[in-house]
């Protein structure tokens, strides 16, 4: 009787949507456990944790910001390609609000002072944060009206932005590269309560669309228009409001990513600024095990998806692969992790399970 | 037979110079050899936008003609090789143009459109970016000397390091196979050897500060052994700064940086007591490059490179605010 029920929870686990994603990143780190000594040395200093583990999920955390939005996007049969050129978007105009005069030639000495003063901004913090969310959502919801009602192909419409985007964030900046002085907003990039600060707004972002999708019935009507979207037009959803939602909800959390990578740098970097990200974003989704046709999502695993990516780099890093190596070899890994998820490796993880309880 | 009427033909060519030859119009500028910069007529090939290094030199080449009375045609390849390609058609077909300056995109594959450029009697000078072609077929190239950055910045290292017991310096390296990168990484490893200096670490930071930080944190979380840090670009030093400072090391002072570019973001690095030397990479080549082009107008031969004039910067400079407010990038 006790190994039958045994035997019943490891079939779950093993079924479990998260199960994969956490053997990848176990397997990964048991690589590093191997070939870097000290690898997860974790040590405090003044009292915050610091060490590679830290790293990785500090490092992480931009990815697996998008990965949240971009999860919903994908669950509605959708993709965000613009999210990176969000994040720069977000970042100048983020970097403007803060520090509006280094667009202005000549400069009186009284604000030249301030502006490398660590206390000046020109707008409070809280009037940066909202209007660069805004934006933000904004662009999401430019990307849901083009998909929704315009009736593009997703990969299409947020190509849209994903060009003009980055444009757009360097006309802002005027095409120049904002240094950002002023510390209150670097604390949300670079600031440690025991944790890296940005950890704790994943965790607040994913909290708010945990709940807004399994405590509401908006989850089930994102899974059901990604299913099928002509039985759920005759049950009665939405599906118009339903993708406008997890459009502008994406570009909300790009706009978030973009404070963190902004905060973290210092600066309003326009042209390298989330850069590739859209496609880090994308992979750490499908390494969660939500499949690009849409339907059933799992945001804890895109978030792991995102942690898998970055325990990779931050890996790479640490083994000393050489420069020219580090794409393919990156690639390589990602294809093994991509692997875990066939056909035959679930038959026999299961076919394992059975034989144990047997 | 033929074969000598061809060499013949060729040699009375050669004589006649660059006259031109058969029934091709003539390929010499009327005003030589006199010309004057107001005579000169540029079609200037830009890459596209790339960032701060790339608007400056924009910038350089629209206000040096302004300032010199030069007539400019702006062509902005958007970083794409085939609209350059056919920027470059126009230009030579445009009767008013007499001077095509290239930023080439890429290093192969213009032969033909040089050729052509030779036939209509423009003079094409290249910039900032080198090609794969046979020099008789443009008259200069005038960009940096990567490696020679790449030696000051060994030097500048060797400078700082004065002294210290151990030398390790760490190395973050731009894009993979990017002439830049190649240049700089090997430039430094010529002259890193006369002080004893050892790279113990390279990896690449794709000329990014968000790489440049995470590879650099990823290496304090192994050993904090390092003495010096040469970043190949400035924002790559920028990122090694923000991931010193976290790892509770002071930036310049336990770790030297030398980084290459003297951007504005360098400087206040600088100003700050942060970063130690930049290296320039100078973006302001436009009136060298327009001073070439006005030689190469009136028949004079030049060297087929012409290394930009650049500095070094250092933090301890006593006048580095003034160099630092009159900078333009």
């Amino acid at each position: 009787m006790s190994v039958s029920k045994s035997s019943l929870i490891l079939r779950r686990v093993t079924e479990s949507r998260l199960f994969f994603p956490f053997v990848a990143l176990a397997l990964i780190l048991l690589f590093d456990l191997v070939t870097v000594p000290g690898f997860f040395r974790i040590y405090t200093r003044e009292g915050n944790l610091y060490g590679n583990l830290i790293d990785i999920l500090r490092n992480g955390s931009t990815v697996s910001l998008l990965a949240i939005g971009m999860t919903l996007v994908i669950a509605t049969r959708g993709v965000d390609l613009s999210v990176g050129a969000v994040m720069a978007i977000a970042a100048s105009v983020a970097a403007l609000l803060m520090n509006p005069y280094v667009l202005a030639k000549e400069l009186p000495p009284h604000i030249m002072k301030f502006m490398t003063d660590p206390h000046f901004t020109y707008q409070p913090l809280w009037v940066v944060i909202l209007v660069t969310l805004i934006v933000a959502a904004i662009c999401g919801l430019w990307n849901g009206i083009l998909v929704a009602y315009g009736k593009i192909q997703p990969m299409i419409a947020t190509l849209i932005l994903m060009i003009a985007g980055r444009g757009i964030a360097q006309l802002i900046t005027n095409g120049v590269r904002i240094q950002i002085f002023y510390e209150p907003y670097a604390f949300i990039g670079q600031g440690w309560i025991v944790l890296p600060f940005s950890l704790y707004l994943v965790a607040i972002v994913f909290a708010v669309a945990w709940l807004l999708t399994r405590r509401t019935a908006i989850g089930m009507f994102i899974e059901s228009v990604g299913t099928n979207s002509r039985s759920s037009f005759y049950s009665g959803i939405d599906e118009k409001k339903i993708k406008l939602l997890a459009y502008t909800f994406c570009g909300l959390c790009a706009g978030i990513a973009g404070l963190v990578e902004s905060a973290n740098i210092k600066t309003s970097d326009a042209f390298n600024m989330g850069q590739t990200k859209e496609l880090d974003a994308i992979l750490a989704v499908v390494i969660g095990g939500t499949l690009m046709s849409g339907g059933r999502f799992s945001l804890l695993a895109s978030i792991v998806g995102a942690w898998v990516i970055q325990a990779i780099t931050t890996s790479m890093y640490a083994i000393g692969v050489p420069a020219f190596a580090l794409q393919a070899i990156k690639g390589v890994v990602v294809i093994l992790v991509i692997l875990l998820y066939s056909e035959q490796v679930r038959n026999l993880v299961q076919r394992l399970t059975v034989q144990k309880g047997a | 037979m033929r074969a000598r009427i061809l060499y013949v033909v060729l040699a009375v060519c050669l004589l006649v110079g660059l006259v031109g030859c058969g029934g091709k119009k003539s390929t010499a500028p009327a005003c030589r050899p006199n010309c004057t910069y107001k005579d000169m007529v540029v079609g200037f090939l830009q890459t596209g936008s790339e960032g701060g290094w790339r608007a400056a030199n924009s910038a350089s080449f629209r206000e040096t003609a302004e300032q010199l009375g030069i007539t400019l045609k702006f062509y902005d390849s958007q970083n794409d090789l085939a609209r350059q390609v056919a920027g470059f058609h126009q230009f030579i077909q445009d009767p008013e143009v007499n001077v095509i300056i290239l930023a080439a995109l890429e290093t192969t594959g213009w032969e033909e459109v040089l050729k052509e450029a030779q036939e209509a009697g423009k003079i094409v000078v290249l910039e900032d970016r080198r090609i794969d072609a046979p020099p008789e077929l443009y008259a200069t190239y005038i960009g940096s000397d990567f490696a020679e950055e790449g030696r000051k910045a060994a030097d500048e290292m060797c400078r700082l390091l004065e002294g210290s017991e151990k030398k390790n310096v760490w190395e973050l390296v731009g894009n993979v196979g990017s002439s830049a990168a190649k240049d700089r990484g090997q430039g430094f490893r010529e002259r890193m050897g006369q002080c004893g200096i050892q790279i113990t670490k390279s990896q690449t930071g794709n000329w990014s500060i968000t790489e440049g930080k995470q590879v650099t944190e990823a290496w304090l979380k192994e050993t904090t052994d390092v003495q010096g840090i040469f970043a190949q670009n400035d924002e790559m030093g920028l990122g090694a700064i923000e991931a010193l400072k976290e790892a509770g090391l002071k930036p310049g002072v336990d770790v030297k940086i030398v980084s290459v570019d003297a951007t504005a973001g360098a400087f206040k690095a600088m100003l700050a007591g942060e970063l130690n030397v930049t290296v320039e990479c100078n973006p302001l080549l436009a009136p060298q490059v327009y001073e070439a082009a006005l030689k190469a107008l009136n028949g004079e031969q030049l060297p087929k490179w012409v290394p930009s004039q650049e500095g070094v910067f250092r933090a301890d400079m006593p006048n580095l605010k003034e160099i630092a407010e009159s900078r333009k990038y």
